[in-house]
């Protein structure tokens, strides 16, 4: 996309208590001048303070709609949260690791931090794209606390391992973790996939109804209410061929769920005695059942 | 000495029969008057709908329910976030708001009284102190005694004088205003993982039927000459082919005479809450269908039943009921979150979210049959406006319902154009009802009703001396149509051009002006202390062994309830 307007924010100053950018979006903020910014006062805890006190802001170009501006966040950004929530368009560019909530509820246009995120990085986005070059905390791409409906569509990219629930209530879009992921990556998902490139902890897609998880590293724990489905090789999720050997399981059948899960075989060679066997520890209820 | 007039509002007063006539409405030191001096600050609501402030019957809106669905919701809590000003506190909540927004909310809308409709007596001291935190409006809360172990003893022995005793003791221990039923017998089942299924139903262990309870509970609550009639909540809500239960429900107290005192005032012996919720044919979801008619045409042959309807709001909200047992036939139909808590020898209490959609055949066939009640009652003085809320969607809705109500155009256009299922034209009879009310019968089914039901003797209506609880709406009856303008009424109707309450003006151009603390309001009965006495001693042993408080940490004490409205009431 070709920005016409670029809004650079340079730190100068940072905040033990967290500024709060949920309304410094490309949609409310694409018309503003630097003399607009002077006058803005962010929130903070529960005051406002101006925002100049903290970053230096320098607008150059002119943008007829959100998708027209990219924002440049510089500087320690770790205190720093909601950045790019609710957005729909334009860029958001953050040159260090943020604090919580960055990209919630964000429906288009795309972010990317060259850094760490910490938790609820996406949350409950519908669209758009969400990239964090290194980890990110728990419930990445998860619903608020209670909600049962996680994020809807759009796709997270995490450059390095992903903390706990991540992918809490997915029902639509994708989520790819490249290094590792910690317990209960799609628990209670619906819908959409979950891709790790790495290893992960245990208890994948618990209480999963639909969906789908790739894993291909090593899985440390599966839990008892997935059943073995086969061995499948290169299989098609959603239109996405993923080549290689995976172990395929159906669950959680505690929920009558239709999820599938994919193991790749490679890294998990310790769970086939033979193809289309498990070691007793991996023994799914139905087969505990038919013994 | 503080004197007002409103001037030239249009009046809409059912309880004094004015029906929108234009006058001044004058009130001094936080009562009606029809007469101020000359000093008297003048109010232009010049073409402005005036009516009394809203009474709404039955709603929950304090007590344990809501802070456990607050804790389980927070995905609700954080819709509707305001913040603070200089004059309220930050607003949360959509179907269940914080404290505070649920009585500015409530002002907004042009109410001053809202009924608690569910206080399990072991929980009562919590509803208190809740009821403490709500501002704006006056509180009565209803205790809970269909599935209380000492009641469902008395009235298996046909015991009425000690039922009444009981229930007079326990109105002054949790500082309640009437007796409330909830699925009498299924909620004590439940502890036993069931539930009663009709009125001929026995609890597991009391032999005895829900019938014998709630005919038992009536005639105590007559004896005792209390101003409100029962209100129940009968067996098996929410389940296809319910309105038999519903109807021998009503049918079973049709004898029970009402009480001498209490007769001056209001007509029912029995009022049926969230009618709706007891209107279903058929067997099953898939057959299911609408009792309304049937319901309608008793209510409107006998005069011993009013209602309330709990209409469905087409919201995503949260019901919340003392019948656990439904809530977990709600749970496994929906999946979604569920939570349950039982209080010991009382009852037992559920909670789950619930979305009603428009798309959902199921829930359109609860919409529909709603309206067809509210249309088909034909006496507006035996049906109340009320969403059951939370559980049928939240108060905030009623002025859409109010234009629901008035525009039988906007109810076709809604059935029309799929913003509801099918099942409203293929199932009710709701196409073919195209009366339309009008803001005199507005009036009456939101203020003047609920007083008469309530027995209430000092609002829900501009008769001087009563307390100037009055709401100003922006709504020029005589150049509103509202049959054609239903956007316009709903409008009109959300925010109040003036909410006053004993006198105070809360609310003045529809923004909150000034904060009133809440008062709750609770009946003392006369003549009884004697038989109660003897009731507590007799059942002390009992109420040691089972319950887990002390008998000293029960009562609710008076440093709960700050600043009450005592009823007394002369019981013999």
């Amino acid at each position: 996309m070709f920005n016409l307007k670029t809004i650079t924010f340079d730190q100068i100053k940072t905040s033990s208590i967290a500024l709060e950018f949920d309304e410094l979006i490309p949609d409310e903020i694409y018309s503003w001048t630097e003399a607009d910014f002077a006058k803005y006062q962010v929130p903070i805890g529960n005051s406002r303070f101006p925002i100049t006190d903290f970053f230096d802001i320098t607008v150059v170009g002119e943008a007829n709609g959100p998708d027209d501006v990219e924002m440049i966040l510089n500087g320690d950004l770790n205190r720093v949260k909601y950045i790019g929530c609710k957005m729909s368009g334009g860029k958001i560019l953050c040159n260090s690791s943020v604090d919580l909530h960055v990209g919630a509820e964000m429906s288009g246009g795309s972010i990317l931090v060259k850094g760490d995120a910490a938790a609820h990085a996406g949350r409950e986005m519908s669209g758009g794209y969400l990239e964090i070059e290194g980890n990110t905390k728990e419930f990445t791409g998860a619903s608020y606390i209670g909600e049962w409906r996680g994020m809807t569509g759009g796709e997270i990219v995490v450059g390095g391992n992903a903390g706990k629930q991540c992918g809490e209530c997915l029902t639509g879009g994708k989520i790819h973790v490249k290094g590792n992921c910690d317990i209960l990556a799609g628990i209670h998902m619906t819908k959409g996939i979950i891709e790790i490139d790495g290893d992960v902890n245990r208890w994948p897609g618990g209480q999963m109804k639909n969906g789908n998880i790739i894993i291909h590293g090593f899985l440390g724990r599966l839990l008892e209410g997935f059943v073995l489905d086969g061995i499948v090789v290169d299989p098609e999720v959603d239109g996405i061929t993923f080549e290689g050997k995976y172990i395929k399981y159906t669950g959680d059948i505690g929920l009558n769920g239709k999820g599938n899960l994919y193991l790749g075989a490679e890294a998990n060679k310790e769970k086939l005695a033979e193809y289309g066997e498990l070691d007793d520890e991996y023994t799914s209820i139905r087969e505990y059942r038919n013994l | 000495m503080m004197e007002y007039i409103l001037k030239n509002g249009i009046v809409y007063d059912p309880a004094n029969e004015v029906n929108g006539e234009k006058m001044d409405v004058m009130f001094k030191d936080g009562i009606i008057v029809d007469d101020v001096s000359a000093d008297a600050e003048v109010l232009d609501v010049t073409d402005k709908i005036v009516m009394p402030a809203g009474i709404d019957p039955h709603a929950h809106v304090a007590g344990p329910k809501l802070v456990v669905g607050r804790l389980y919701r927070p995905e609700d809590s954080r819709r509707g976030v305001t913040q603070k000003t200089k004059v309220l506190r930050s607003e949360s909540g959509f179907s269940i708001p914080s404290c505070p927004a649920t009585g500015y909310r409530y002002s907004r809308l042009g109410y001053g009284t809202v009924v608690e409709a569910a206080m399990p007596p072991l929980e009562a001291k919590h509803t208190h102190e809740e009821i403490a935190t709500i501002p704006m409006i006056d509180i009565p809360a209803m205790p809970l005694f269909g599935n209380n172990w000492f009641v469902m003893e008395y009235a298996k022995d046909n015991n009425i004088e000690d039922i009444a005793a009981f229930v007079s003791a326990w109105l002054k221990i949790s500082k309640g205003y009437g007796i409330k039923i909830v699925n009498p017998c299924g909620s004590e089942a439940w502890g036993w993982g069931m539930n009663v299924h009709g009125v001929n139903d026995k609890a597991p262990y009391f032999d005895v039927t829900s019938k014998e309870v709630v005919i038992a509970l009536a005639k105590a609550n007559e004896m005792l000459n209390l101003p409100h009639s029962i209100h129940i909540h009968p067996n098996d809500l929410g389940h296809p082919g319910n309105y038999t239960t519903t109807l021998e429900t009503m049918d079973a107290v049709k004898d029970v005479k009402k009480g001498s005192k209490a007769a001056e005032i209001r007509d029912q012996v029995m009022h049926v809450c969230h009618l709706q919720f007891h209107a279903y044919t058929g067997n099953s979801w898939k057959d299911a269908g609408s009792a309304a008619p049937e319901l309608a045409d008793y209510i409107n042959k006998n005069k011993h039943v009013t209602c309330d309807v709990g209409q469905v709001t087409l919201d995503e909200t949260t019901t919340m009921t003392a019948d656990a047992p439904m809530e977990y036939d709600l749970f496994k139909l929906s999946g979604l979150k569920w939570t349950n808590k039982d209080i010991e020898c009382e009852t037992a209490a559920g909670i789950i979210p619930c979305i009603y959609s428009g798309k959902n055949p199921v829930n359109t066939l609860q919409w529909a049959i709603g309206l067809e009640l509210f249309l088909g009652i034909e006496n507006p003085w035996q049906v109340c406006l009320t969403t059951d809320h939370p559980n049928a969607g939240p108060y905030t809705r009623y002025p859409r319902i109010i234009s629901w109500l008035m525009s039988n155009q906007r109810r076709m256009e809604m059935m029309e154009n799929g913003e509801v299922h099918k099942w409203a034209q293929r199932r009710t009879t709701l196409p073919t009802l195209d009366r339309e009310y009008d803001f005199y019968e507005i009036a009456t089914i939101s203020r003047a009703a609920p007083a008469r039901i309530y027995g209430f003797t000092d609002r829900g209506a501009l008769t001087p001396g009563y307390r100037a609880d009055i709401a100003v709406y922006d709504i020029n009856p005589n150049e509103i149509d509202p049959s054609r303008q239903a956007a316009e009424i709903e409008k009109g109707f959300n925010v109040a051009e003036y909410t006053i309450k004993d006198g105070q003006i809360l609310v003045k151009d529809k923004e909150i002006v000034k904060v009133k603390e809440s008062q709750n309001i609770w009946v003392n009965v006369k003549g009884w202390e004697q038989n109660e006495q003897k009731v507590i001693n007799n059942i002390m042993p009992f109420f040691t062994q089972y319950y887990s408080v002390k008998w000293e940490n029960y009562p609710v004490h008076d440093h709960y309830v700050s600043n009450p409205i005592r009823i007394d009431v002369d019981g013999k």
